[in-house]
């Protein structure tokens, strides 16, 4: 396979990002739609470009950049995200009054950062990746200049996340100067080894461990995530929800799942990185419970499913958390996405009291949002069950019952708060008129695209898990 | 494989709630008339399921199974003597149900149709199961429109009541799930392939420890449901809030969900363990029967007067389920159906003075029998259906439960008698405070009698506990062999007691090749 095949998706997409931030740069005062249009021309290009290589194990750089099947199932679960944000933000940013070009030309470039994380099993190589991501999240939190919430997330965010990158760096520091090797495989040998690492590259790992965390927002390090969830547009806030989320699960997974359970040090490992999946469960879906504003109680939510994902990094479940994701990926769109119907007259009602009697005045956002709140909550026949169902299950095989028994508790209190904004949206009367701007084709074909994933995922998933299956064993080839 | 008449019956409701969402709001004929046809024709059906339906044979009959989502997830669907008349009660009430909501449902009527006909596609599929993810799904999936239903159209406390119901639902499902987990990876490494086939779970001989904490989680999600002494707290404020045809179904179906889990799925998985904890069950499920029938004797209010006689009702189920012999089990399906029809005629009832009076207080209420001298009657014969009046289908439920439960255990049988004096003193009781001497309320004098509305929907009930009550042998004959071999199989198992969970003796493995060709 020659370089160029390997590395095209990536060029397209930061081919793209480059033209859309100049053409901004050029016409500043013109419509906006041609660059977002643009912007998703070079993702679907990207798109057609990186399916091509299913099956072929392409590589670039000597293996630095390897786009196994692996990679390409999450690679095509950034590309459904960047789109579906892309098109719930067109008549978003607008009347939010923050109709930048930018936005879609750092979309991109995030795209990029994400697909490099994905597809190097190099640690410098994915730091790269990750700094490029961060950076640009960093700009799309404070796309909003005159908003003091989003400025303050977006400088929360910055040094939140330095400080992350700060002890990720340190920590391979540390790797290197005690393995000699940043390459995940080589690393995974020298701790298996019996006299492979001392202890210094063991401290060196569990501060990669926290960087990650803090990049997927863990409890303890979730800390920085509610406040800039709530302060970000909230098609950005959507994309947080996934798309970094994703790549950082994916790093994790390469990084710890190849651990053989018997050693005695990734045994304690694996008991640390169980009790922050427990912490994040449990402390996620209990702040969610005091929540009364909704964007910031689906930031709470997102802490409890990344919780629910370590769960799966913990039982060492790939495939599983592959599911989960792409189901989580359908359902925090439809909840995200139904949040920006919820704006009217450029300002954006998601206090508890806004959604009262929004069912019935509303009945399709009302009816679509409680759809994807009752599958966030994990009610069969959605998706979320089943993704719930295939993590739970593989873990109790894996013998990590507590753990799914505080996975289970931590859902129970979740269909508290989920069912509380139907309570709102269903069975309460409304205390004032609200007028939403319901023109918003895009939104729409989102939500429903959702909604069809939220089905199809729960009731026919087919041979979903069995594809990821095989994708993930050319991971460790 | 043959017509699927099974998933037929099972999926025309849902495909109703997808149609009538389409359908004009405004139109509230059209609505009303595509549902009840619709509810109507699920209940033809599944007559013609009735008829075609061989006595002689004991295991599911009309069985669909097919492949769903791997890890021995099937779409298994089968009926058997067992399901058969709780899945004709469903399918009979959701008519009855939609007629009685006529008037009493003035706005949103379009969702109410939507959320029963959903119920009845997630009731129906709970009875019709044999696979136990597919029955979890199904039990999930009616809690939610339930929820719909006491949240919207309940009375003042109808959020508070809704979250309770659901709340206590899930606690105890959930951990029912964790069970499912357990067992599927128990099987896995028995045997070395995935099933969560009901059938070859059973098969599977299990430790007594560990089916100890199984039976407890599933047990668990069962007593909540019916509900069992003491997680029936949920129950009154979900009858008191919910609307009429909401608690109808509630006290008619929805319980018997849970008296049927421990037949279907608690007591052949977990044999070992029930024997263990029998004594406790017992002892919870006579607590019931007198605390049920106490309370129901000092409410104030009618619909918590039959909510607690609900509780008293069930622990005698309950009671005769655990007496693990022929006549208690036939007695206790029996005795379910008729708390089904007794209970949803009983709230019909409460419903019709309801429209009229606008209070359910016993107090408010004084002589309306002279004013309502049709309804008077219907309602008498409800009364002393649920008190167990010979002649009316009560009774002979009633009898073979105490039947069943006295070869068990006399002190039991002795105690469990109590429902029977409980149960006519407070419905006496009610009636004549109700309907007899004179009329205290000068609003009484205003009421009409029922209209043919509702005797329309209120008379085929009426019929049924006649029928039931003559000629039982017309409903028993159809139970009998499916009944017969469900104890057979619980008291004729072999009594295994391995140490630690592992593999199942050599004699008890299952082939798996044998388990994945089937």
């Amino acid at each position: 396979m020659n370089v160029t095949a390997a590395v095209f998706p990536l060029l397209v997409v930061v081919g793209g990002a480059i033209l859309v931030l100049l053409l901004e740069a050029f016409r500043p005062r013109a419509d906006k739609t041609p660059l977002a249009m643009l912007a998703l021309a070079a993702v679907l290009g990207s798109a057609a470009a990186a399916v091509r290589l299913w099956g072929t194990g392409a590589s670039a750089f000597g293996g630095m950049l390897r786009l196994d099947d692996a990679a390409l199932v999450f690679t095509m679960m950034f590309f459904v995200v960047v789109v579906f944000t892309i098109l719930i933000a067109l008549r978003f940013l607008p009347r939010q009054n923050a109709d930048f070009g930018e936005f879609y030309g750092l979309l991109l470039l995030a795209l990029a950062g994400l697909m490099i994380m994905v597809s190097s099993s190099h640690l410098i190589v994915i730091l790269l990746g990750l700094e490029t991501v961060s950076v640009a999240s960093y700009a799309l939190t404070g796309l909003k200049r005159d908003d003091d919430r989003a400025l303050e997330a977006a400088i929360k965010y910055f040094l939140m996340g330095s400080f992350a990158s700060g002890f990720l760096v340190f920590g391979l520091a540390l790797l290197f100067g005690t393995a000699r090797t940043l390459e995940i495989p080589a690393l995974t040998a020298a701790f298996a080894a019996p006299d492979g690492v001392p202890l210094l590259g063991l401290a060196g790992l569990v501060l990669v461990l926290i960087g990650f965390a803090f990049k997927i927002a863990l409890v303890p390090f979730h800390m920085w995530s509610p406040d800039v969830y709530q302060g970000a547009p909230t098609p950005v806030a959507a994309f947080f929800t996934v798309g970094p989320k994703a790549a950082g699960f994916a790093v994790l997974f390469k990084l710890v799942a190849p651990y053989a359970p018997q050693a005695l040090r990734s045994q304690k490992i694996l008991t640390v990185l169980g009790v922050l999946a427990a912490a994040s469960m449990l402390v996620g879906s209990l702040t969610a419970l005091r929540q009364r504003n909704v964007k910031r109680m689906l930031a709470y939510s997102s802490i409890a499913n990344a919780g629910y994902m370590m769960v799966a990094i913990v039982s060492g479940d790939g495939a599983g958390l592959m599911f989960f994701l792409a189901a989580y990926l359908f359902m925090s769109f439809g909840a995200f996405g139904s949040l920006i119907a919820m704006g009217g007259g450029g300002r954006e009602h998601h206090e508890l009291e806004d959604f009262a009697g929004l069912g019935f005045r509303y009945p399709w956002i009302g009816a679509l949002f409680s759809i994807f709140l009752i599958a966030l909550a994990g009610f069969p026949p959605l998706a979320g069950f089943l993704a719930k169902y295939y993590v739970f299950s593989e873990a109790v095989r894996k013998g990590l019952l507590p753990l799914v028994l505080i996975g289970l508790l931590a859902s129970l209190i979740s269909v508290f708060y989920y069912l509380r904004i139907i309570v709102f949206m269903y069975m309460r009367e409304p205390e004032r008129d609200l007028e939403l701007d319901v023109d918003h084709p895009a939104l729409y074909l989102v939500l429903f695209l959702c909604l069809y994933g939220v089905l199809q995922l729960g009731l026919f998933p087919g041979n979903v898990l069995s594809v990821f299956r095989r994708a993930l064993g050319s991971l460790f080839l | 494989m043959s017509f699927p008449i099974l998933s037929l019956i099972t999926f025309v409701p849902l495909m109703g709630a997808v149609l009538l969402l389409f359908l004009p709001r405004e139109r509230k004929t059209l609505l009303y008339g595509v549902a009840l046809t619709l509810a109507l024709l699920v209940f033809a059906a599944s007559l013609a399921l009735y008829f075609r339906f061989d006595a002689a044979f004991a295991g599911p009959q009309f069985v669909e199974k097919s492949a769903w989502l791997g890890f021995g997830i099937q779409f298994h669907l089968g009926i058997d003597g067992i399901s058969l008349f709780l899945v004709l009660l469903t399918t009979l009430l959701l008519p009855i149900v939609l007629l009685s909501s006529w008037n009493s449902i003035r706005d949103r009527i379009k969702e109410y149709l939507i959320f029963m006909l959903l119920l009845e596609t997630g009731i129906l599929g709970v009875f019709l199961s044999l696979n136990l993810f597919l029955f979890y799904v199904f039990w999930e999936a009616a809690l939610i429109p339930m929820y719909f239903l006491i949240g919207i159209w309940g009375g003042k406390r109808r959020v508070y009541a809704a979250l309770k119901f659901v709340l206590f639902t899930m606690f105890g499902s959930l951990l029912m799930l964790a069970a499912i987990f357990t067992l599927s990876s128990l099987f896995f490494k028995a045997t070395g392939a995935y099933s969560l086939n009901l059938f070859e779970q059973a098969r599977m001989v299990l430790n007594p420890r560990l089916q100890t904490w199984l039976f407890l989680a599933f047990g668990l999600a069962f007593a909540i449901k019916i509900p069992m002494f003491p997680f029936h707290t949920w129950l009154p404020d979900a009858h008191v809030e919910a609307p009429t045809g909401g608690s109808v179904l509630l006290a008619a179906v929805l319980l018997k969900m849970g008296a049927y889990g421990f037949i279907r799925f608690a007591i052949p998985l977990f044999p070992d363990a029930v024997e263990t904890f029998l004594p406790v069950l017992s002892a919870l499920c006579l607590i019931g029967i007198i605390y049920g029938g106490l309370m129901a004797l000092v409410q104030k209010d009618v619909k918590s007067l039959v909510a607690y006689s609900s509780v008293s009702h069930m622990g005698l189920v309950m009671l005769a389920v655990f007496s693990l012999n022929v006549e208690g089990t036939l007695g206790a399906l029996y005795q379910m159906l008729n708390h089904g029809l007794s209970t949803g005629a009983l709230f019909l009832a409460v419903g019709i003075l309801y429209e009229r009076a606008h209070t359910r207080a016993i107090k408010d209420f004084g002589g309306v029998s002279r004013q309502m001298p049709v309804f008077s009657a219907f309602f008498l014969i409800a009364v002393l259906s649920s008190a167990g009046l010979p002649g009316l289908n009560g009774f002979i439920g009633e009898i073979s439960c105490l039947y069943g439960i006295f070869a068990a255990n006399k002190i039991y049988a002795a105690l469990a008698v109590t429902t029977v004096i409980l149960g006519a003193a407070y419905l006496l009781w009610m009636f004549q405070r109700v309907m007899q001497g004179p009329i205290t309320n000068e609003k009484i004098l205003s009421f009409r009698d029922m209209d043919r509305r509702e005797i329309l929907y209120f008379a085929p009930i009426v019929v049924l506990m006649f029928w039931m009550g003559i000629s039982p042998g017309t409903f028993l004959g159809k139970m009998d062999a499916s009944v017969a071999a469900y104890v057979q199989r619980i008291k004729g198992r072999e009594r295994v007691f391995v140490q630690k969970p592992g593999p199942a003796p050599e004699s008890r493995r299952i082939d798996v090749r044998e388990a994945l060709s089937r």
